[in-house]
């Protein structure tokens, strides 16, 4: 089984989970009494944006030890793990607003959060068209691992700015110092969509990661 | 005690919109991951000629 397929099978499976992640959350979790089933969005919201974060700091790591090591693995993996991270981020930037409506009255707020996020959607942006821009590969990738370094930076800015600034973005209620403060079914219903996701990232990260390593491959046949 | 706000809307709109974006990416790596083989075939050998 080649690589592709793997990633192929883990992300159906992920996709299957998916499903069950959505009649759980729709279906059998219980409504939250102040923002009613627009609280919902929380399941997908949050681990979308967890994931987001980690992979921009997966890019920055990749891309530090791709400095060091010179290692085109590493370089491959930079560049799955920031396309998967771009769709991540996709999904916290339009669910994040559908949320907003019903409970700030607004679609979108310039506040320190939503800023951060944005700014790390475009920086996500910035690394892809630059891979595709730059067409000597050892450059991109000095210049993608530079911009990934910068990424991870940025992560404890958002994870933290709830802290630092007055915004209308809740405060962190399951990643924090002391107990989630989600009642049980809540936090099962999170932790599973959490597992979800993880598992799609690595499916997605997989595809990608071979999709690119076989082109490269043909690229070498190609010029031999 | 407070009503429940009627916002079921929202809701099902953001798991649509997830739900998209995820197949659509799921779609897109699938298409890129069918690519024609890596070495196309050699041209068939010249005939030699008759002597």
């Amino acid at each position: 089984m080649s690589l592709v397929q793997k990633g192929r099978g883990i992300t159906l499976v992920g996709l299957a989970l998916l499903g069950g992640v959505y009649v759980r959350a729709l279906a059998f979790t219980p409504v939250e009494r102040l923002q009613g089933p627009a609280q919902k969005i929380y399941y997908l919201h949050v681990p979308a944006a967890i994931w987001t974060e980690t992979a921009i700091i997966m890019v920055g790591l990749a891309g530090a030890f791709y400095l060091f090591l010179g290692d085109r693995r590493l370089d491959l993996f930079a560049q799955a793990s920031a396309e998967v991270g771009t769709v991540f981020a996709t999904i916290v930037l339009t669910t994040g607003p559908i949320w907003g409506k019903p409970i700030w009255g607004t679609w979108w707020t310039w506040d320190a959060r939503l800023t951060s996020m944005l700014l790390l959607f475009f920086l996500y942006l910035g690394y892809l068209l630059m891979r595709g821009a730059v067409r000597d590969p050892a450059l991109a990738a000095r210049y993608g691992a530079v911009l990934g370094i910068c990424g991870a930076c940025l992560v404890p800015f958002i994870h933290f700015s709830v802290y630092f600034f007055p915004t209308l973005h809740p405060q962190p209620i399951v990643l924090k110092p002391s107990t989630p403060s989600l009642p049980g079914s809540m936090l099962t219903t999170f932790l599973s969509s959490f597992a979800v996701f993880t598992l799609l990232y690595v499916g997605f990260v997989t595809q990608r990661y071979a999709i690119g390593r076989e082109k490269e491959l043909g690229e070498a046949g190609s010029h031999a | 005690m407070p009503e429940v706000p009627q916002n079921a809307a929202y809701m099902v709109a953001a798991y649509v919109v997830a739900a998209v974006i995820l197949l659509l990416y799921t779609v897109t790596l699938w298409l890129r991951g069918q690519k024609p083989p890596r070495f196309p075939p050699p041209p068939p050998a010249p005939r030699p000629p008759r002597s």
